[in-house]
């Protein structure tokens, strides 16, 4: 490698005198004490003096660097909804907003019901007016309720459109836009405003036992429309506003709408009028969802040797303590799991391929879940780190969602390389992730819809199986620790930061508690 | 994911059975475009497709149109031989794809299948047998789109060979005229159908679903046929050439040869949109970038040429991927400094993405290590290297495989792209999205020889792509004037391991065209 000029201190890694002559042991390029290290550092300061542009990139500057959070702005999407009550509206929406929030689009979901309620409660607390929401408020010849729920959705939809104007990507419109009329009306507000997307997912369902199961979750987590009332006569009012629904109810058909719509949540879907990228990715996801009952283990590999050393990355082999931990998993995945099929997902790497030999299902390996790559930091210790890059150890305390080590990976990057596995854990039913700390965060903030800052501090201890089951409302979760002694690699967040939600998060929420949830559009 | 993790013996996904594509629309409607296209998606997944195409069968079997009697494009009562002629040759279509499903899995059947009855009849043959079957109509009331198909494709195909362009052009609008009397589009609810409308203008469908058939969809709803060009070059010479983790800076020949880069580039590109009658200041030129730093510095002289005085923020956009709109202009160039051309009169209109899939593919424990130093301390690994260089993953490393797994996500959005693209990237990414785009086996794709210093020039057309490379540039770092950089060992596989097939040819400007895929 010759280069013009005289400027460049050119490295060679041939003439290395410190590196070991004897076969099978590779020199150490990089690393705590590596030769690369030094001659590495001496390079970027002269790239910084002698780099040929007339200004230096904004990249030429410290080892790693944080990537600024894209921007999506050129992206306004409403997506509304349409279907009876009780068909999976609000868990589409749902998966839908928790899909594209950890894409990092900016999404919020505003339930027509939510606001009904607040406003009521409202209403009742301020002028003690108590408004009485039984089934016949949603009969359609009811003219007063009717206007009024037209009202409400209007008002709702101007909240959307205000929304995305001040800078929101996808809008979900969720309530039963069940007429035709409806929807026109819609369509008519949206055409008003430039640059404004419309799609319309419609979400059938005839299958008795997801509808009753819809019914029960409405009647048995108390719903206020039915405080006070005894589970039968809730469920009994509850059908009759189905009922009230069906009477006027038109699927969609309309030629000139974009739509699509999901049959028994993603069991069957068509489409029409879609297109555009970030369309076709949500028409794609929608087909990938299932709502069969299933499991999803996580497990990060046994204890391994860099573990006990306290070095980061590599691919070393388990501890002893952390073959204790391969031996005994087997166990307690099969108690658990009974005869029920199940695959089993590795790394590529040695420790989690060793962690789930004794495993007697069928094990796949993954490229995409081997470990965050630290890159010149890999194989050092934290202390090393800060020590040899003491700038850099503060930026990465300072946002690690966004630092990305020299060389190597991000969160954020992780996030973008495991977009294809989340896609295929949701077509997937019982699987076992045998991973990595870094990955095993991600994935777990997807399932529990976490935000980015609090992702990279999530706790995954080792030799501990989290189970989580999903439900229409998020994930159940269950941790099983094996009593395996193994070090604690967590390293917290500098500063205070409040603890991450690990607490079953199926429950409904009925009302949104406070400004700051409104804020966040927390509704589900 | 795509197919790598379900790649299989046989060839086939598990989980998906045996599918019959049967594309559906009048002449010039794009359907071979659709079919070729989607053939290439899926060969590429790993699922065994065959493209079977009645025209060719028939120009094959029969020789051209001149060979053919005359009633046998055009309706009414047709002589009892063109009857038998006919028949002759679905028969021997429908031969090759009870062929081809012994041994493959997907099936488009290119062909016009206008009627009803028709298409009913072939669908229930193959149901009969237990294979899924897809209607796939590609409709197009666009009357551009439809002249430019048939001046592009039609008329230079063997049934107007030695025809007058303009003659050919009438007298394939009759043929088309007599298909359109008859044509009955799908309305037919009986099979699961998918309906483009304006090569992936809108999308219609029913009753699609499986795993496999959703993936069809979403690559069809993400492709369209405007003309446009993208061009390959590789990045500047970094400062510690041979390691992945360093992530160095150019070295000075490298920014000499990003400069030359930018200019070559300019003039290319002009010289071909003036050839397409446009402006080059109207069509934009969007460049994707890696996040590595060898890369996204290489296209640093476009964005300084993009902002000729201002000095601005930077600007970030779409997707996970990071957009630099605007850079800030700092000191002006000092001593020694390779020179650099002052402001163009008018700003490029560019756009710069950074794209973290695109880093070069990792060389695990290989980072840094020279060929020879490889193979002496890993002479095993080195062995099935040498064996499999496609799928061989040294320690920590990603093989080819890997790292044509990752990139799926930017096949989808290179289908995308309407605008004309540069793509700055590594030689090993080069390759992978090369061999896609050519269709090459995937066995192929660390032979693919991708010399720094060359402009690749790509044109997607109907049967495949046009490729073409352009000299520009010699200088360090440049294998044309070496063999090869031997400490650059993880951008040049394919030197080391003496490729079966030259995909581009290395001789100074321009050569060879290829026309892949067929």
């Amino acid at each position: 490698m010759q280069a013009t000029g005289d400027l460049a201190p050119v490295v060679t890694i041939t003439s290395t005198p410190s590196m070991p002559n004897s076969p099978n042991i590779p020199p150490a390029m990089f690393g705590a004490g590596g030769p690369m290290l030094k001659r590495f550092d001496e390079s970027t300061l002269a790239s910084r003096i002698n780099s040929g542009a007339s200004s230096p990139p904004p990249s030429v500057k410290g080892i790693g660097k944080k990537v600024a959070k894209p921007d999506y702005s050129e992206q306004k999407i409403v997506v509304a909804m349409v279907g009876l009550p009780a068909r999976g509206k609000s868990y589409l929406s749902n998966k839908l907003m928790i899909y594209l929030r950890w894409l990092e689009y900016d999404v919020k979901v505003f339930n027509v019901g939510q606001l009904r309620r607040t406003k009521a409660r409202q209403k009742a607390q301020k002028l003690g007016v108590k408004e009485v929401h039984m089934a016949d408020f949603f009969s359609h010849s009811n003219a007063q309720a009717t206007q009024s729920r037209d009202s409400l959705a209007e008002e709702s939809l101007e909240t959307l459109i205000q929304w995305l104007k001040e800078g929101g990507n996808v809008g979900i419109h969720d309530a039963t836009n069940s007429t035709r009329s409806r929807r026109a009306k819609i369509e008519a507000r949206l055409a008003k405003e430039k640059g404004m997307i419309l799609i319309f997912l419609e979400s059938l369902c005839d299958d008795p036992a997801t509808i009753a199961a819809n019914v029960e979750l409405k009647v048995s987590q108390g719903d206020p429309d039915y405080k006070d009332m005894s589970p039968d006569a809730a469920r009994t009012d509850f059908l009759r506003r189905i009922k009230e629904y069906e009477k006027v109810y038109e699927t969609i058909t309309e030629p000139h709408l974009s739509y699509l719509r999901i049959t028994n949540v993603g069991e069957e879907v068509s489409m029409s009028r879609i297109n555009g990228y970030l369309s076709s990715r949500i028409a794609f996801y929608l087909m990938n969802l299932h709502i069969r009952p299933r499991n999803i283990f996580f497990s990060r590999h046994g204890e391994s040797k860099y573990n006990v050393e306290g070095k980061i990355g590599g691919d070393s082999l388990l501890s002893p303590r952390g073959m204790q931990y391969a031996k005994a998993l087997p166990a307690l995945i099969t108690d658990n799991i009974g005869e029920k099929p199940l695959t089993v997902w590795t790394s590529t790497l040695k420790r989690t391929i060793q962690t789930a030999q004794y495993l007697p299902y069928t094990k796949l390996t993954w490229k995409s879940l081997d470990e965050l790559d630290a890159g010149v930091c890999d194989a050092m210790t934290y202390e090393e780190i800060e020590q040899a890059y003491p700038d850099d150890y503060a930026n990465r305390d300072e946002d690690k969602f966004n630092y990305r080590y020299r060389g190597g990976e991000s969160y954020r990057d992780v996030v973008v390389r495991l977009e294809p596995v989340i896609m295929e854990l949701e077509r997937q039913e019982n699987i076992l992730i045998i991973g990595h700390q870094a990955i095993l965060r991600c994935l777990y903030a997807y399932f529990h819809h976490l935000p980015q800052a609090d992702l990279p501090y999530i706790k995954i201890p080792l030799h501990t199986v989290i189970k989580l089951t999903p439900k229409a409302y998020g994930c159940d979760e269950e941790r099983y620790t094996l009593p395996i002694n193994a070090v604690d690699t967590h390293r917290p967040k500098p500063k205070t930061v409040k603890p991450p939600g690990t607490q079953s998060s199926t429950q409904r929420r009925y009302f949104v508690e406070d400004e700051e949830d409104m804020k966040a559009g927390v509704v589900a | 994911m795509v197919a790598p993790l379900y790649t299989t013996d046989s060839g086939l996904l598990f989980h998906a059975g045996k599918i019959l594509v049967i594309t559906i629309g009048l002449p010039a409607r794009g359907k071979t475009h659709i079919s070729r296209a989607l053939e290439r998606y899926l060969r590429w997944m790993g699922v065994k497709t065959q493209v079977v195409s009645l025209g060719d069968y028939r120009r094959k079997t029969l020789g051209g149109a001149q060979k053919l009697p005359p009633d046998f494009f055009h309706l009414g009562e047709k002589s009892p031989e063109t009857i038998a002629l006919r028949k002759k040759i679905s028969d021997g279509c429908e031969q090759q794809i009870w062929e081809f499903f012994k041994t493959g899995q997907v099936v488009i059947y290119d062909a016009n299948n206008g009627t009803r009855g028709v298409r009913q009849t072939l669908a229930e043959k193959f149901h009969d047998k237990g294979i899924h079957v897809i209607m796939l109509e590609s409709v197009c009331d666009n009357k551009e789109m439809i002249e430019a198909n048939i001046r592009s494709v039609k008329i230079s195909s063997p049934d107007y060979r030695g025809w007058d362009p303009d003659k050919a052009v009438e007298d394939y609008y009759i043929r088309i005229r007599d298909h359109e009397e008859n044509y009955e589009p799908v309305e037919e609810k009986d099979w699961p159908y998918i309906r483009i409308i304006n090569v992936g203008e809108k999308i219609m469908m029913n009753n699609i679903k499986g795993y496999l058939q959703s993936r069809i969809v979403f690559f069809l709803m993400n492709i369209h046929n405007r003309p446009r060009t993208i061009y390959f070059a590789r990045s500047g010479q970094s400062l510690i050439e041979h390691s992945y983790k360093a992530d160095s800076d150019l070295s000075p020949a490298g920014w000499e040869y990003a400069e030359k880069l930018k200019e070559f580039v300019v003039e290319r590109r002009a010289k071909s949109l003036e050839q397409r009658g446009l402006k080059p200041q109207d069509q934009r030129l969007v460049i994707w970038t890696s996040t590595r730093r060898r890369a996204h510095h290489t296209a640093w002289p476009f964005l300084q040429a993009a902002a000729p005085s201002r000095s601005g923020s930077l600007s970030f956009l779409n997707g996970a991927d990071t957009e630099v709109s605007t850079p800030v202009i700092g000191t002006p160039p000092g001593d020694g400094r390779p020179p650099l051309t002052t402001h163009p009169t008018s700003p490029l209109n560019i756009k710069v993405i950074e794209k973290p899939q695109m880093s070069e593919i990792n060389p695990g424990v290989w980072d840094g290590l020279t060929p020879d130093q490889a193979r002496k301390y890993y002479p095993q690994d080195w062995e099935r290297f040498v064996k499999d260089p496609y799928s061989f993953r040294a320690p920590r490393a990603e093989s080819y495989h890997d790292l044509s797994v990752r990139i799926e996500p930017i096949l989808i959005e290179l289908e995308r792209e309407k605008e004309d693209l540069l793509i700055i990237a590594h030689a090993s990414v080069i390759r992978c999205l090369l061999a896609y785009l050519i269709g090459l086996p995937a066995s192929e794709i660390p032979a693919i020889e991708i010399a720094r210093g060359d402009l690749l020039e790509v044109v997607p057309a109907s049967y495949g792509v046009h490729c073409q490379a352009y000299h520009f540039w010699d200088g360090p770092g440049d294998e044309a004037m070496k063999p090869w950089d031997a400490n650059n060992f993880y951008e040049n596989y394919a030197e080391d391991t003496k490729g079966k097939r030259k995909g581009i040819s290395q001789e100074p400007e321009a050569s060879l065209s290829l026309l892949g895929a067929i």
